[in-house]
């Protein structure tokens, strides 16, 4: 499963990030997105195009088509 | 002796600057506020500057503005590194300190934040946190600007030592990369520690190679290689930086679990953020209330109703013409200065410069509501709600805060564009920022409506906005399909905590920014109104004459027939056009000289609309095209920054007048 099958408020812990490109994935690390990370999906916005995802007190918010690349596990 | 201010994006490195060295960078509530570095003297500290960078995640580079930490640390001659810490979120803020105590140069550990941590029930064992770490620390709230804080830090930095470089369990693969990279180092004659570079070169910093001439160059990216297949066969990580980061954070874990405390059970500041996000990145309000916002703050600047500005405006253009210019005029005649000289500082200089700086009050409201804006952390917001409509048009989420920057002033607007991570999207920002009417060419449309609709001044004055940001789509869905094609980049935006503007800080802004206008009035348009008088009051057959044989009316006559399609041929709009290239303040200036303080006799009502449409779009102001040169660098662009606008103010404005003029 990924990110987007999640309900809002829903935590999750991330599997993998394998499906991103190289480039993306150093920069989700940088921001604070990382395998193993606990995640909890805080909400969908602009009808299901953005998802604002929290880590460790981060909040992050990307499109719904890098969130699909987000693997998870409950 | 200098210092490095380097730290995260938005965890305030500039309020910590301002607080130490008493100057007022501008600070705002997002990432990436800071995109050149700046230097000044710490207070209490005779003979030390700090050097405030902009804020990095980690010490490789991934955006243009991320290098100029790899570069300070490898290639500048410093004392020290200061390290700020956002103390709210110590798990990602500590990857940067981690990189930095590799380093093994003095350090002292900045944790910011303190009330606000507290208020989130929470503080740290600033003592354990040091000794864990080897180096020096303290926590404080640089916003509290405490002066024995102040003091303390200069205290500490003046016996700041170098403790050894931090040494974290890599695994074996790295340590092994590590020690092959630092053979193959030994060619060339470094400052830096080599096992330190080793590590960042495994990291993947490219700045290195960039910055540092390096001879077994090939060599060193084949061992990177090795390593990488080894940690991704042996299924140690998903990529090498993958493994580093893991060993990190781990550390950084454990740290974290030893040293924060919870002192108080209380409701984490996130949850307020969050109720309030549900309203304001709401899917059916979130845009309706950014535009209730964006209206507010107009309202309040020009607006007549509610307008403080517009008010204040009034009075000080009263005192101006009224007040000073009659006494200063009587004044003159009791000297028995008069012709000549007499024209030229009071329908010259005093018409010109009064003419602007009559609008100062507006442009301090104006300046004072943006800064209010950003500093509450609003603008992440409004990145997201809009992200979905301006992707649309080639641009990206974050566009949105050059844009709204840009309607202060298209310069710092453009240089914030480097915030958006994909060349192409912010290469179509930079070049669509100028149609985003500048505050600057405010006073063109003021003049115009308050003499030609003045029963329709929020709508004509909505209407211009809504040219110019209809051109600014437009112009951005051309280039996406043209020059900047291929598909949309990423949106990863980090949405900070809301934090309440502190009052100092934004009234400094606005007031800083009036400073600035005040004096480009004083300059620019005080040079400019002298000589346009001066030309247009000269001539062939020498002074005292009529302008229309001036030299001003011949250099212009060349250019104007060009515009008599527009409605607006006359030497005087024109010379007042090319003016504006300097300062679009300008033209309101020489509008002023140039028609004798009648400006309503030069136009009709339609040629006054199209004069202000053309206005309004025309070449950008010399500053904004020097900023275009220097951002984008490349001639190529920004020769056609200069046409590409021309040609479409032409177009627009001809256009508004064959529509309008079969009703006007």
């Amino acid at each position: 499963m990924n990110i987007t099958d999640l309900k809002k408020q829903e935590k999750a812990k991330i599997v993998s990030l394998k499906k991103f490109g190289k480039q993306f994935m150093d920069r989700l690390m940088d921001v604070g997105i990382y395998e193993s990370a606990e995640v909890t999906l805080l909400n969908i916005l602009a009808f299901d195009k953005l998802y604002l995802l929290e880590v460790d007190d981060i909040e992050i918010c990307l499109r719904k088509e890098d969130a699909l690349n987000i693997e998870v596990k409950q | 002796m200098i210092y490095l201010l380097a730290g995260n994006p938005n965890v305030g490195k500039s309020t910590f600057f301002n607080f130490m060295t008493l100057s007022h960078v501008h600070v705002g509530n997002y990432s990436g506020v800071t995109v050149e570095k700046r230097v000044h003297h710490i207070k209490h500290y005779e003979g030390a500057n700090l050097v405030d960078l902009p804020g990095t995640y980690n010490v490789s580079p991934s955006s243009e503005d991320e290098g100029v930490v790899t570069y300070s640390l490898l290639n500048e001659k410093y004392s020290g590194i200061i390290n700020i810490i956002d103390s709210t979120h110590l798990r990602r803020n500590l990857h940067l300190t981690v990189q930095l105590l590799e380093l093994g140069v003095p350090t002292l550990l900045v944790f910011n934040l303190r009330d606000a941590l507290r208020n989130n029930g929470y503080v740290i064992d600033i003592e354990k946190m040091a000794n864990k770490l080897k180096t020096n620390a303290v926590c404080i709230s640089a916003r509290e600007r405490n002066s024995e804080d102040r003091i303390n830090i200069s205290n500490k930095l003046k016996n700041l030592r170098a403790f050894k470089a931090l040494e974290l369990d890599y695994h074996p693969h790295i340590k092994w990369g590590i020690q092959r990279i630092r053979d193959l180092l030994r060619y060339d004659s470094l400052k830096v520690d080599k096992k330190w570079l080793a590590l960042q070169i495994l990291e993947g910093n490219e700045g290195i190679y960039k910055f540092l001439e390096i001879v077994k160059e090939e060599k060193i990216r084949a061992v990177v290689s090795e390593v990488e297949e080894k940690i991704i066969e042996d299924d140690v990580a998903l990529s090498l930086k993958g493994a580093i980061f893991n060993t990190r954070r781990e550390f950084i874990n454990s740290l974290v679990d030893e040293c924060l405390f919870q002192v108080e059970d209380k409701e984490h500041s996130k949850y307020f953020n969050q109720k309030i996000d549900r309203i304001l990145t709401h899917p059916g309000w979130g845009i309706p209330i950014f535009f209730a916002i964006m209206l507010v703050v107009y309202q309040l600047s020009f607006g007549k109703f509610l307008g403080l500005g517009a008010f204040l405006t009034s009075y000080l253009d009263y005192f101006w013409n009224e007040i000073l210019v009659f006494y200063l005029g009587n004044f003159l005649q009791l000297l028995g200065i008069t012709g000549f000289a007499y024209g030229l500082i009071i329908d010259g200089i005093m018409a010109g410069v009064g003419g602007i700086l009559v609008f100062l009050p507006q442009i301090i409201v104006l300046f004072f509501m943006l800064a209010l804006l950003e500093g509450t952390g609003y603008m992440a917001r409004v990145a997201i709600v809009m992200d979905r409509f301006l992707s649309k048009f080639g641009f990206n989420g974050k566009s949105i805060v050059p844009m709204i920057t840009g309607l202060g002033c298209t310069v710092p607007a453009i240089m914030a564009t480097r915030t958006i991570a994909d060349k192409k999207e912010r290469m179509i920002t930079i070049l669509t920022l100028p149609f985003i009417s500048c505050s600057a060419r405010l006073p063109i449309y003021v003049i115009f409506i308050s003499m030609f609709f003045d029963k329709y001044r929020a709508f004509v004055m909505l209407g211009i906005y809504l040219l110019g940001i209809t051109v600014t789509l437009v112009s951005a869905k051309i280039f996406s399909l043209s020059f900047f094609k291929g598909k949309g980049s990423k949106f990863l935006l980090e949405v900070p905590p809301y934090r309440m503007p502190q009052l100092r800080t934004i009234t400094y802004q606005a007031f800083e920014k009036a400073r600035r206008f005040v004096k480009k009035a004083g300059t620019y348009i005080l040079i400019g109104s002298i000589i346009l008088w001066l030309l247009s009051n000269t001539g062939f057959s020498g002074i005292n004459i009529d302008p229309k044989d001036s030299f001003l009316a011949d250099i212009a006559g060349l250019i104007s027939p060009l515009f008599i399609p527009l409605g607006f041929g006359e030497w005087q709009a024109t010379s007042s056009l090319i003016s504006g290239f300097l300062a679009k303040e300008i033209v309101v200036s020489s509008l002023n000289i140039l028609y004798l303080g009648d400006i309503a006799s030069g136009f009709t009502t339609l040629s006054a609309l199209t004069y202000v449409v053309f206005a309004s779009l025309y070449i950008p102001c010399i500053s904004t095209v020097a900023t275009i040169r220097s951002e984008t660098g490349s001639r190529k662009w920004t020769f056609f920054s200069i046409i590409y606008p021309f040609v479409v103010a032409y177009l627009v404005a001809l256009i508004v007048r064959l529509i309008l003029g079969l009703f006007i």
